[in-house]
């Protein structure tokens, strides 16, 4: 943001930065060969649902798209709304490399319809060795992943295995470089 | 339905409060830059005078966060105390591409909310126990929205500098009444005197422009509120029953708090304004109605 924008209080919200979204299918061999997590065969897409009549049909449309595509690959694909308003589109699938796709399909179908800056952000689960939930969070505005481990009891997370995490998957992950921007999703559905 | 109906795109665009901002704070700088005149052509005594003002606003940026929370009866609250809170503002972070401030609850009943700090990494927002219990979680979020947004802009950082000349003229209007009376009013000095009478045009008017400039900054924080929500409406409701709750119930407890520098979603001496030109906030329902426009924007009717 420019110093004119801060004198004159302009404020555009940010559109998604350049996809980097694909990264994690590569990243998630390294994830179950070298670190032991699974997928949990679920992914989900987080999103303000707009109470306007075109985003109703762009997210209609959207959803048949998955329906019909999921019943060739096997994709899952269900809706929640969470207490916050927010919606989810929760995909299920035991390959991977689907989740990922089916995840881009429901965010390039809001970007093309104008709303990409509606996304919150994208949400991977994996088990531990422990079956333990592992989650890494993709920030669209930031085009960033960032890892999330409830620890279990209220609004607590494991910092330290997050802080591991983020050392030992290297860079074959963008992963958000600020620390204070690694918001936890308390949670999650999947 | 998708095909011909006007593209939200231009959805949050409003040219002519940009405008009116940016004159605004010309004229504001134009008044400074006569001070400044008056000053140099004073002497020292002008130099002086900026020096502590300086240090009283570099004070009220860098110091006054701590002291205005413990004014206000906030304390910082950690994710497991106010759980709900701190989730809605993590995802309004996220949405707002900002990094997330110190949250803070004041428990009092009076409903209202507030942002501090000078830039988005020193930033504390808080709200009251009252604003909690009285809004739906919507509402609630669209006002949490607009005092990121007054973070995002910088809301605190601006509106110090744009004192800080005002406060020379008003230290110099008190200087003017402490030395000028002691040395007798006739004799020597006339750039004194020209000095004295050029600061309290300084003040005067700079009061005036500066009240603008904080209306249209609320304009603006409403705004930017109802895009990262996308609920316009949600935040005019919460302003509505913001306002009836306010009536309802004596502000005795945020009277003390006025001078603070701080970012309220709405004014706490609210009802009592004389005028509109006197007052920091824009009334009820200018933004009411702007942040309607906003929706018919949104929803393509505009």
């Amino acid at each position: 943001m420019g110093l004119l924008d801060i004198l004159t209080g302009k404020r555009k919200i940010k559109a998604p930065a350049e996809s980097r979204l694909f990264a994690m299918s590569t990243a998630a061999v390294t994830l179950e060969m070298t670190l032991q997590l699974r997928s949990g065969g679920k992914a989900a897409i987080v999103f303000q649902p707009l109470a306007t009549a075109d985003f109703e049909s762009i997210v209609t449309d959207m959803e048949e798209v998955l329906r019909g595509t999921g019943e060739d690959t096997g994709t899952g694909v269900e809706r929640t709304d969470d207490s916050f308003g927010y919606r989810w589109m929760v995909l299920s699938d035991s390959d991977f490399e689907d989740l990922v796709v089916g995840v881009n399909v429901v965010s390039q179908a809001l970007q093309d319809g104008g709303y990409g800056e509606r996304i919150l952000c994208a949400v991977f689960a994996f088990r531990d060795a422990h079956d333990q939930p592992v989650y890494w969070i993709y920030n669209y505005k930031r085009g960033a992943y960032y890892p999330f481990v409830p620890a279990g009891g209220a609004q607590r997370r494991d910092t330290e295995r997050e802080l591991r995490l983020k050392a030992q998957i290297g860079h074959e992950l963008p992963v958000e470089a600020e620390l204070e921007r690694w918001f936890p999703l308390w949670g999650i559905p999947i | 339905m998708v095909g011909d109906m006007p593209r939200p795109t231009s959805f949050g665009k409003d040219t002519g409060l940009q405008l009116r901002m940016t004159f605004t704070m010309f004229l504001l700088g134009l008044v400074y830059v006569i001070l400044v005149v008056a000053l140099l052509g004073s002497g020292v005594n002008g130099v002086t005078v900026a020096l502590l003002a300086g240090g009283l606003a570099a004070f009220q940026l860098f110091g006054s966060d701590k002291l205005a929370l413990r004014a206000m009866g906030a304390r910082e609250v950690t994710p497991a105390q106010a759980p709900e809170l701190h989730a809605m503002i993590d995802r309004l972070c996220v949405q707002a591409d900002l990094p997330k401030p110190k949250v803070a609850v004041a428990d009092t009943r009076m409903p209202n909310a507030f942002a501090l700090g000078r830039s988005p990494k020193s930033a504390t927002v808080c709200a009251t126990t009252g604003i909690m219990e009285l809004l739906s979680p919507a509402e609630l979020e669209g006002v949490m929205a607009h005092e990121l947004t007054h973070v995002a802009n910088r809301d605190v950082l601006v509106m110090t500098l744009a004192s800080f000349f005002a406060t020379i003229a008003a230290y110099v209007v008190q200087f003017g009444f402490l030395f000028g009376g002691g040395h007798g009013d006739d004799d020597d000095n006339p750039s004194a005197m020209v000095l004295f009478l050029v600061s309290i045009g300084v003040y005067v008017v700079s009061f005036f422009l500066m009240q603008a400039l904080s209306r249209y900054r609320e304009f603006a924080a409403d705004r930017g509120a109802a895009l990262i929500t996308g609920r316009p409406s949600a935040l005019a409701s919460a302003l509505t029953r913001i306002a009836s709750g306010m009536q309802r119930i004596p502000d005795r407890d945020l009277r003390a708090t006025q001078e603070l520098s701080a970012f309220y979603i709405f004014p706490p001496g609210a009802g009592k304004a004389i005028g509109s030109i006197f007052s920091t906030h824009p009334p009820m329902e200018k933004r009411i109605a702007a942040l309607q426009r906003l929706e018919m924007q949104l929803q393509g009717t505009a």
